[in-house]
């Protein structure tokens, strides 16, 4: 079943137009393209946080705008590049993002599987500002994963990491994903991961 | 108690002199700022010297017309300074601003004289002096207040932007820089309070002193002033922030827009 489909006449503020893309349901796609192509930027238009203008986005066969934004967003999440974490624990900034999604709070036990499979065998309770970048990095993409539904937008997840701590994240990724009926969409610079996980593959030309 | 000394103009132009005394500190630490410091000085002069013409004169033929228009005008000065240090703030935000500063310091303005001190609202005696700490201090409260909101959005973007990617609201996000930015604003305005009278006698106190109030009616006016102010300063910065908020982003498509 489709899942997500742009139209081709896709554009943001007159200088980044997208070709028509699509991706089915349960698909670990990829988007690929050179710096400045505007691969971040059609992640947000796909979650509703900037606008398209003209263009159409179908979540389901059915428009974006014909969505309640905010449910909307949480089950098409982006999961940003800025890594965003607050002073705390590990555990306090699990329980951050889902006060700010009034949600249920997780508990430790769960948030550590996440953890694990971001590849990071930490204790909940460990501070976030003893982190390396690569590390806070991954505490972010487990408490999103931890968050994701029914789709996940990662834009380039593993930027900060080496390469077989990257080949290994997104080996998990996927294997929850497929596990949990997830369809996932990411960025990714690196040619050897796109060959090795990409169930499709989409080329962004960038700006005409 | 005696009536103050009027200045001579000779000796009150030694009073000049000690700029030359910052000039040398500047020189010697090597502060760029002489062209301010002649400028400002020299406007503060000029400024002074007509708003006391324009005072005397009122004050000798009080009409309420002149006290609408000596309102109206340090009114619409506050609000310019305030929008001019905040030139990229949407027009719904600048409209929000005025529309507080004015409401906040005007309402208070009316209250004082109307109500505490129970004169009419256009005696010029009253309302323009009033009038004129009301607004001033409200104008570098709010100017505080957007300045310290732009400053923390624009630092903790990546904030704002995980939230929103995890579906929290708009108002939800935005409310705590509101907060903030609002006990940042309120700040000043209550610590002056601690300080005051142990620290220092306070300018429109020392002035009624000079002048020859009694020393207990002085400070009646001033600890009032000081409410009024901190009351001005917080409303006029909660209307400017929470409403101000508001106009970043459109309830439906829940798109932020700094």
């Amino acid at each position: 079943m489709e899942m997500i489909r742009t139209t081709s006449d896709l554009t943001f503020q007159d200088f980044l137009r997208y070709p028509a893309l699509r991706v089915e349901e349960g698909e670990f796609a990829f988007v690929t393209g050179r710096s400045g192509a505007g691969k971040s930027t059609y992640l947000r238009l796909l979650n509703g946080s900037i606008p398209a203008d003209p263009g159409c986005i179908f979540y389901r066969g059915i428009p974006l705008e014909e969505y309640q934004i905010l449910p909307y967003r949480r089950q098409v999440l982006l999961v940003p590049q800025a890594v965003y974490l607050i002073p705390g624990t590990i555990l306090d900034n699990f329980h951050f993002y889902y006060d700010a999604r009034r949600q249920q709070r997780i508990d430790g036990e769960r948030a550590a599987e996440f953890l694990r499979r971001c590849c990071l065998d930490f204790p909940v309770d460990t501070s976030c500002d003893t982190l390396s970048g690569g590390e806070r990095q991954r505490v972010f993409l487990a408490i999103f994963l931890s968050l994701a539904t029914d789709v996940i937008l990662l834009d380039e997840p593993t930027a900060a990491l080496d390469e077989a701590t990257a080949r290994q994240v997104l080996a998990n990724i996927k294997e929850y994903c497929k596990g949990q009926g997830l369809t996932a969409l990411c960025v990714c610079h690196s040619p050897k991961l796109v060959e090795t996980f990409a169930d499709r593959v989409m080329e962004m030309g960038g700006a005409q | 108690m005696n009536g103050i000394i009027q200045l001579q103009i000779g000796q009150f132009l030694l009073i000049y002199l000690l700029l030359l005394v910052v000039l040398v500190v500047m020189r010697v630490c090597r502060i760029d700022q002489t062209r301010l410091l002649v400028v400002s000085s020299m406007k503060m002069t000029v400024q002074l010297i007509l708003a006391g013409l324009i005072l005397t004169y009122i004050f000798e033929h009080p009409h309420p017309l002149f006290v609408v228009a000596y309102l109206g005008a340090m009114t619409g000065f506050s609000i310019h300074r305030v929008l001019s240090k905040n030139r990229d703030l949407n027009p719904r935000f600048r409209l929000v601003t005025g529309v507080s500063i004015a409401g906040a310091g005007l309402c208070v303005l009316a209250y004082f004289v109307a109500l505490v001190v129970g004169e009419g609202l256009f005696n010029p005696q009253y309302v323009i002096p009033i009038g004129g700490m009301v607004m001033g201090n409200t104008m570098t409260g709010v100017s505080l207040g957007v300045k310290t909101f732009r400053e923390s959005i624009h630092d903790q973007r990546s904030k704002i932007e995980a939230l929103v990617c995890v579906g929290a609201s708009a108002e939800d996000i935005l409310l705590p820089f509101v907060r903030q930015a609002l006990e940042t604003a309120m700040l000043p305005t209550l610590n002056s309070m601690v300080g005051m009278g142990i620290v220092s006698l306070p300018g429109m106190m020392t002035g009624q002193i000079l002048a020859g109030t009694l020393p207990m009616t002085s400070i009646l006016y001033q600890i009032a002033i000081m409410i009024a102010i901190c009351t001005a300063v917080t409303c006029a910065c909660f209307g400017t922030l929470y409403f101000g908020s508001k106009t970043l982003y459109d309830k439906k498509r829940q798109i932020i827009q700094l």
